[in-house]
């Protein structure tokens, strides 16, 4: 649903001369699944074992009793990601300069909250007036 | 268009109804509400980079098995950077 509204948002995105990636743990067979379904035209790329997440601080594990509710569900992470140890990153938009300086910063421990896309673009199209 | 808040609300609304077609359990709703709530309290999102942090560079393969660098995006412009969770 997130990518989604970003993909809404991505030829204004493109126009304030930025651009954008969706970062999963998931393997490549759902990177692919989920790129084409939502016919998306920016790249979601595979943050294996959680490298990238872990060094942006966006890393919590999944407590024991939640694992086996998702389990139920079907929600098999161990599977999609390669991932024994429940691990999950905390979803999270970040808006990094040219010279990879973060200037916009957004974690929710809430994982049904997430950020408006078009605050992304409004955030962006300040960053580039200031340049 | 509605906003993602409104669309991201409508689907927890249905979701947390019991209804079709998700029959979502009592019980599995109030697992997950527990579970956001122990995260809210842990204060792991507050020890995340933040603005004015450096970015981690990083290079990581897309849905077509080509590798894309952070650095060669951001040699042409700012980058928004979105981690989510999964396709479930």
């Amino acid at each position: 649903m997130e990518l989604e509204a970003l993909q809404e948002v991505h030829s204004e995105i493109r126009a304030l001369g930025a651009q954008i990636v969706a970062i999963t743990p998931e393997l490549e067979r759902y990177t692919r699944l989920v790129h084409g379904k939502s016919n998306l035209t920016f790249d979601i790329l595979t943050d294996l074992h959680l490298k990238t997440a872990e060094q942006f601080g966006l890393i919590y594990v999944l407590p024991d009793y939640l694992r086996e509710l998702y389990k139920g569900f079907g929600v098999t992470l161990d599977k999609f990601n390669d991932e024994p140890e429940y691990r999950l990153p905390m979803p999270a938009r970040y808006i990094i300069d040219s010279g990879g300086i973060i200037r916009a910063a957004n974690v929710n421990a809430d994982y049904t909250i997430r950020p408006e896309p078009s605050e992304t673009v409004r955030q962006l199209s300040e960053l580039q007036k200031s340049k | 268009m509605s906003s993602l808040r409104d669309r991201l609300d409508q689907y927890k609304a249905a979701f947390e109804s019991g209804a079709p077609p998700y029959h979502a359990p009592r019980e599995a709703i109030e697992t997950m509400h527990r579970a956001t709530a122990e995260l809210e309290a842990s204060g792991l999102a507050q020890k995340a980079l933040k603005v004015g942090d450096r970015a981690p560079e990083f290079s990581l393969f897309n849905q077509d098995h080509v590798e894309v660098s952070s650095g060669e995006l951001l040699r042409q412009g700012p980058l928004v950077v979105d981690f989510f969770r999964g396709h479930w």
